[in-house]
């Protein structure tokens, strides 16, 4: 594969990793706030329940999503390359919170939007993978 | 109660990651035909021990964040479990012997300060 479509491929996994994560947790989030009480409800009631629930269901799919989609960055990015650069979703979910929820942003959580916009990017400008292929991958 | 949780968070979230991070690595890059090469990588992920384990560690963090939930707010788990960012960087740097460098170790420290302030 050549620089670019590798280039291509990891722009278009970042991506997959905060979308799937961050609309994996907004529908989570949502699955369960229309769930009965934990405590007031028989086990299996809250089972079936939850099992009947589109959005819960549909978080977990995506979680799962954003598990594979992360495992595999990990193929061709250190660690410690993946999880800033991936962290833009915290800036998503405050983003989406704003324009979709309508909630207020106050003046220290832009600054925290602004810092990790600008360490991801940061990290972003570095190379993926800074360690070789252990000898004898893939056996 | 609410600082085991997080302890126990942070270990299980950062167990995980470097587990799945150090598995994953010795799979063979995606090259060639991409879709030849990533549909593969399910099957690797299901036959191989420590990738699992690292799913399996995961779930725990999972389970522990949503039992912090249960006993602190979200303003205070999310800041709370963000120090992971840097326990992760710096066992990625010891362990899995990342060329970390100054510019990941920044942006690092930035998204770790700007989670604490979102949540705030």
């Amino acid at each position: 594969m050549n620089l670019s479509a590798r280039a291509n491929l990891n722009r278009i996994f970042i991506l997959l990793v905060v979308l799937s994560n961050t609309f994996g947790n907004f529908l989570l989030a949502d699955g369960m706030n229309q769930m009965p009480n934990f405590f007031t409800t028989s086990f299996l009631s809250y089972t079936a329940a939850l099992l009947a629930n589109p959005y819960f269901l549909s978080g977990v799919a995506l979680l799962a999503v954003w598990m594979g989609a992360q495992l595999t960055m990990f193929t061709w990015a250190d660690l410690s390359y993946v999880l800033p650069v991936t962290a833009s979703g915290y800036v998503l979910t405050a983003l989406l919170s704003k324009y979709l929820l309508h909630e207020y942003i106050s003046v220290g959580r832009w600054a925290g939007i602004l810092l990790i916009t600008f360490g991801s990017m940061l990290v972003y400008n570095t190379p993926p993978r800074t360690t070789p292929k252990p000898q004898g991958a893939a056996q | 109660m609410k600082w085991a949780f997080v302890f126990a968070c942070v270990l299980s979230s950062t167990l995980g990651d470097v587990l799945s991070a150090k598995g994953m690595s010795r799979d063979d890059e995606i090259d060639g035909e991409v879709l030849l090469g990533l549909s593969h990588v399910p099957r690797y992920i299901f036959t191989h021990r420590m990738v699992m384990a690292g799913v399996a560690a995961n779930a725990v963090s999972f389970i522990a964040f949503l039992a912090l939930l249960s006993v602190a707010s979200l303003s205070f788990a999310v800041p709370a479990t963000a120090i992971g960012y840097i326990l992760k960087t710096a066992i990625a740097e010891w362990y899995l012997h990342e060329d970390v460098g100054w510019r990941r170790w920044s942006g690092v420290a930035l998204v770790a300060v700007g989670i604490y302030l979102l949540t705030i």
